[in-house]
């Protein structure tokens, strides 16, 4: 009896060493990161057509810092439908938007403290992507030469142009 | 031989010169072909089905009900004939009087139809209602035409601005609603003419409706000179773009015809909530609302061809004795915008063309569905339902009865082409491939 459980204590030993040798293996610590990439998109990738709904709702959404209504939503998308000329429709729908003192957008003041970096900014807010120097150029003249730009132009006209009825 | 070469230069740089700005965007330096006969061309699409028995064959509940003894003219201001004496039903409500008793006084001392030229039995391309407001708009058969989807041949506007050299604010397009393939009907998808040269268009329930109200109402003033920066920053953003042809979303004006809506349209807001809007006498359905906007802008913009959509009988599926009460109003308010035209729009009143013509007709036997009359609805499916008319009046139209119930005279694609020899070009639309074949100018039919 005694030496049956010697022996049974020996093997049960020797299998728990070689399962421990099969499946047990070293703990590695490892790390994930992000690489860095360039998000941003450029003008030559856009090829879809926005929607009203997805026009107005991203619009508005950067306009106002929070998302639209959704009756006002479906009313606008309604409206945006029943106009021929899109661009009547969307300067239209802009220009009330611009009457609501609740819109966020900066001051003509803060425009032209730093032009360059309003434009990139703009760009980025509307075109989700960088202005290439041409255009930085463009309107760093533009504005410094037209002391009646305003924001509230710049927005419209950023936000009624093709690009950015593309994603 | 150097100077010569320099006066040869000179004189093609200083031909050209003069010469562009009046090249046509066909690429031809002149309209071709024919005499305009008029300058402005309104056309009502009588739509939503109309029967040939209860509009101008005067029958009123005889070829319908199983009535005898109550025909009558129940569209006396598009048609002749004395109107019914019994089972009165199409008017207006009088309290405590049966419904619809009153009928709307008369607009128009002579009928449309004993001034101008009646095609009394045209033929239509089709029983359904899309395929019969495209046939009205693009002259084409419409044979594969898909649904919630632009025509895919040319509309009138289309040919007009493009052979005729009409802005975008000459053509306009007033729909009725925003489903179905309604606001689609301005342009085609065809590439040869398309969006670049569509029409400019208005829901008005939606867009001048209380949505209309809600969303632009609101929109802030600028003149012209305010905007003006603004649209070269876009049009630099535009060009930087270079958004093809074929991935045009819009129609477009020019930025001073924009500037011209968007004022009309704050101006038409503010009309509105001081009740200044024109509207028929007898107001009060979706239809008046059209039209009386179609005057709005047939005042202000005194465009080249306006086609303004109504629809309101098409509740003859359920309901007959209201199809009789629409069918009244339709003739109410087209007599009223005709009328509105010659007193209100003298640059218009001598020099318009007025069309009217359903796109399709309506079934001959009835469905099972009873109003509260007990009267029987009818659908569109057979073939009464290709039975319609046309009228057309004014400057240059000879006064002419054309064909009867038995002797079927024209088509519907018929107005397109029509149209296009109101206004002098002809043979660039029917030369454009795209044209019914068996269609020609009704003014060649009589």
């Amino acid at each position: 009896m005694h030496n049956f459980k010697y022996k049974y204590f020996i093997k049960i030993v020797l299998f728990n060493i070689l399962i421990m040798n099969i499946y047990c293996t070293k703990e590695i610590h490892v790390q994930y990161q992000v690489n860095s990439a360039y998000i941003y998109e450029s003008k030559a990738q856009k090829f879809k057509n926005k929607n009203e709904a997805e026009y107005i709702s991203i619009l508005y959404t950067s306009l106002y810092q929070k998302a639209i209504d959704p009756m006002e939503l479906f009313q606008a998308q309604s409206v945006l439908y029943s106009i021929g000329d899109q661009n009547v429709a969307k300067e239209m729908l802009l220009s009330g938007y611009f009457n609501n003192p609740k819109i966020i957008i900066p001051s003509n003041a803060d425009m032209r403290k730093d032009i360059p970096a309003f434009i990139t900014e703009t760009y980025k807010r509307f075109y989700l992507r960088y202005p290439s120097e041409a255009e930085k150029v463009y309107f760093t003249n533009y504005i410094k030469n037209n002391p009646e730009v305003t924001v509230e132009l710049i927005y419209t006209a950023f936000s009624t142009s093709d690009e950015y009825s593309f994603y | 031989m150097r100077r010569k070469e320099f006066i040869k230069r000179s004189t093609l740089t200083v031909g050209a010169g003069i010469v562009a700005p009046y090249i046509l965007p066909s690429g031809r330096l002149f309209a071709k072909s024919g005499i305009e006969k008029a300058e402005h061309v309104v056309m009502v699409m009588f739509a939503g089905g109309v029967r040939q028995q209860e509009s101008i064959l005067g029958r009123y509940l005889e070829d319908s009900q199983g009535v005898s003894g109550v025909a009558g003219n129940i569209m006396p201001n598009l048609f002749n004939g004395n109107a019914p004496t019994k089972k009165i039903v199409y008017g207006q409500d009088i309290p405590g009087q049966t419904r619809g008793s009153d009928p709307i006084p008369r607009l128009l001392t002579d009928s449309l139809a004993s001034k101008g030229m009646t095609f009394n039995e045209v033929r239509a391309q089709s029983a359904g209602h899309y395929v019969g407001l495209n046939t009205l708009l693009t002259g084409s058969m419409s044979t594969g035409q898909g649904l919630k989807t632009r025509p895919s041949s040319p509309t009138i506007f289309e040919y007009l601005r493009k052979h005729r050299g009409f802005k975008a604010t000459d053509c306009w397009f007033v729909g009725n609603g925003i489903g179905n393939s309604t606001p689609l009907l301005n342009a085609s998808t065809n590439e040869n003419y398309g969006l670049n040269f569509g029409a400019n268009m208005f829901i008005p329930p939606i867009t001048f409706g209380s949505y209309g109200q809600n969303i632009l109402s609101n929109s802030k003033p600028y003149s012209n000179n305010e905007l003006k920066p603004m649209y070269e920053m876009k049009n630099f953003l535009n060009n930087s773009f270079a958004l093809e042809n074929s991935r045009q979303t819009t129609i477009k004006n020019t930025d001073d015809e924009r500037t011209r809506i968007k004022e009309f349209m704050r101006a038409t807001y503010t009309k509105q909530i001081l009740g200044q809007i024109a509207m028929p006498p007898a107001a009060g359905s979706t239809d008046a609302f059209n039209v009386a906007y179609s005057a709005e802008i047939l005042k202000e913009f005194k465009p080249k061809m306006l086609a303004v959509n109504i629809s309101e009988v098409d509740g003859c599926h359920s309901n007959f004795t209201g199809y009789l009460r629409s069918l009244h109003r339709a003739d109410h308010i087209t007599a009223w915008l005709y009328d509105y035209i010659q007193t209100n729009i003298p640059e218009m009143k001598d020099n318009t063309v007025f069309i009217v013509a359903p796109e399709c007709g309506r079934n001959l036997n009835p469905n099972p569905i009873l109003d509260e009359n007990d009267w029987m609805a009818f659908d569109h499916s057979d073939a009464n339902s290709l039975r319609v008319w046309s009228l057309m009046v004014g400057k240059n139209v000879p006064k002419v009865s054309v064909g009867s119930e038995g002797n079927p005279i024209g088509r519907l694609t018929d107005l397109v082409p029509t149209i296009a020899d109101i206004f002098g070009v002809y043979d660039d639309v029917m030369n454009s491939g795209y044209i019914d074949p068996m269609a020609m100018s009704q003014f060649l039919r009589v």
